[in-house]
């Protein structure tokens, strides 16, 4: 068997044999190679059917939190508090060309819909037993959802509406927000029967300001359901 | 010259089926155990074989800043050159002849059972969906993983869905959601936290809308355990139209969304488990519990559920149960668990390209022992028949 000398010229520079390094280069190639292919995460998106509403109870919260916390927008470990009936029930008038849904959602006592008026509009109506995390949080949540600071309870009392209703006094807020298209919310308050009630109308400003007047009406002729 | 040209490529070849670098890749291989056996005690034994073994790099996140740096090839990359080393030392070294085409077979089936744990190791997803008896799901989680979805729920008919992996979360001080004007900008991140309410006596609240106004959180050590997630947590200020909609508390714990508006869009905001959306839904009607007569003893699990996918016009009843998954769309539904009175059952989701090699694999093996057998019997049938005939 011939064995080949080594090419001398191969090596003149005085390097150090090619195939001596060489594992160390294959290496450190394949670790390049690896790096450049590495992809980090990135935001996925679906666009997905609307889900159909829970019909018990929501996701599970751990021990020590189901339960203690009433503010809407949040759910324990257990199932919406039972909804008032007979004298603890709040009923209203609708006003004409209205339509009305009960329940709608986990949360929601009914579900009003205004005749279209040019621009989205919802309005909810949300009871609670209790406080329900009180009235400064919960306008200062919806200041939020229309990206409005919060308040202090100065510019709170500031901010209220009082209507008088034959189920006692409703707090009534109205925020506009600040954006381009701008978005409104006009909310009642009120606690009556151990219970807390929101009506809301929220939505595009100008469609929420054409149905005020006849939202504020509805709220006036708030009433409990034995009356 | 020519000769000269080659060197590298010859030298190449050397490399690829030389010893040293098995040996650099198996020395590689027996850091990266050790390191992955340290690291379960923080890291946990899945979260400790993603780091060190199911990755193509180590990465070492310098402290203080947002920079993360690979300082050792994974396990993956070290398998992957093994793999490569020792495919091209077999390809050098076996002999190319007919005579031993069935040891050609049987290495080669071996090699796929090689790749085939490979493509298993890097490429299989772990999923699972729960769901109770009359529910029914379009999507499945990742049990481990966290998200913070930005859910766009103007349209009546449709959400879009956008998820930000809390790997992302963790590094970036903010992230553009794609395809919406919003961009989030991370004020703290928290891999697990507790979440209590509010008392008068705690600091001031980082949330300035959304229930995290009322909430306490407490940093809690990541989860060692792998059978428990972490309760991700983040504070996180919503910015549209050059405006901040105040910071929210974002945690896996808070089960609700929280929401807020912006531009007449309703944007809601989730943390929950990394989601993957389906092109079909699984509705489960039945789950059933089977015990040996007379005992506690399970005897069998099994789902009732229905398949709806309207894009192929399919329809129909499947029967889960133990060892006999439902493989559909490149994934296999087994029955894993269940829960809450024998009503709620989970079913683990697995999505393995690389399912069938095994399978391949041991019919190469089989194919390849019989023809090996076979030649052997003809060479030595022949050798008898020569000797029978040298005798006669």
């Amino acid at each position: 068997m011939r064995v080949e000398a080594p090419d001398p010229g191969a090596r003149r520079d005085g390097a150090r044999p090619w195939s001596s390094v060489a594992p160390a280069w294959v290496f450190l190639g394949a670790l390049a190679l690896a790096a450049s292919g590495c992809q980090r995460e990135s935001v996925s998106h679906f666009r997905v059917p609307k889900a159909a509403p829970e019909p018990a109870g929501m996701a599970a919260m751990p021990a020590g939190m189901g339960g203690g916390m009433g503010a809407p927008g949040m759910a324990g470990d257990v199932p919406p508090p039972a909804q008032p009936t007979g004298s603890s029930a709040l009923a209203w008038t609708l006003p004409k060309g209205w339509n009305e849904v009960r329940g709608g959602g986990a949360m929601r006592y009914a579900t009003l819909t205004p005749p279209a008026s040019g621009g989205k509009v919802e309005v909810t109506v949300i009871v609670l037993p209790g406080p329900a995390g009180g009235e400064l949080a919960n306008v200062n949540r919806w200041r939020g959802q229309i990206g409005l600071p919060p308040l202090d309870e100065a510019s709170l009392a500031s901010a209220r509406k009082h209507v008088k209703t034959r189920a006692g006094d409703v707090s009534v807020y109205d925020f506009l927000g600040e954006g381009q298209q701008k978005t409104r919310v006009v909310a009642g308050f009120t606690f009556t029967e151990g219970n807390t009630w929101f009506l809301k109308m929220s939505g595009d400003a100008a469609a929420v300001g054409a149905r005020k007047p006849e939202f504020v009406s509805m709220l006036e002729s708030l009433r409990l359901d034995a009356n | 010259m020519t000769r000269i040209e080659n060197r590298p490529l010859s030298a190449l070849l050397d490399v690829l089926t030389s010893l040293k670098l098995t040996i650099v890749c198996m020395a590689a291989l027996m850091v990266l155990v050790v390191a992955c056996t340290l690291a379960q005690v923080h890291l946990g034994t899945w979260g400790a074989v993603n780091v060190y073994m199911r990755s193509w790099l180590v990465w070492w996140d310098v402290p203080g800043t947002v920079l993360s740096v690979p300082v050792f090839p994974g396990g993956a990359l070290a398998g992957a050159v093994l793999a490569v080393n020792l495919i091209a030392a077999q390809l050098k070294r076996l002999e190319l002849s007919w005579k031993k085409a069935g040891l050609w077979i049987v290495h080669a089936g071996l090699i796929l059972l090689v790749i085939g744990e490979f493509v298993t190791g890097m490429f299989q997803q772990d999923m699972q969906l729960a769901f109770e008896e009359g529910h029914t799901a379009n999507y499945v989680e990742y049990p481990r993983e966290n998200e913070l979805a930005v859910i766009d729920v103007t349209d009546p008919a449709w959400d879009e869905v956008y998820g930000i992996p809390e790997t992302l979360l963790a590094r970036a001080d903010e992230v553009q959601v794609p395809g919406t004007p919003i961009t989030l900008k991370v004020k703290r991140f928290l891999k697990n936290a507790d979440l209590a309410m509010r008392t008068p006596n705690d600091a001031p609240a980082i949330a300035t809308a959304g229930v995290g106004t009322s909430i306490r959180v407490a940093e809690l050590p990541p989860v060692t355990t792998d059978d428990r997630p972490n309760a991700t947590a983040a504070f996180v200020e919503p910015v549209a139209g050059g405006r901040s909609y105040g910071t929210w508390l974002v945690s896996a714990l808070l089960a609700a969304p929280q929401q807020f508006v912006y531009e007449g869009r309703t944007y809601q905001l989730a943390m929950r488990s990394r989601r993957v959306y389906l092109p079909y839904s699984l509705t489960l009607k039945d789950f059933t519990h089977d015990v040996y007569p007379g005992t506690e003893i399970p005897k069998n699990f099994s789902s009732l559920v229905h398949l709806n996918n309207p894009a192929k016009g399919e329809s129909r009843d499947v029967l889960i149960y133990m060892n006999q998954p439902l493989r559909y769309d490149g994934k296999a539904f087994y029955q894993a668990s269940f829960g809450k009175g024998d009503t709620l059952s989970i079913l683990q989701v697995v999505s393995n390209p690389g399912w069938l090699l095994p399978y391949i694999s041991c019919v190469l093996v089989t194919v390849g022992l019989l023809v090996h057998f076979a030649i052997t019997m003809r060479r030595s049938m022949r050798r008898r028949a020569a000797a029978a005939e040298a005798h006669s």
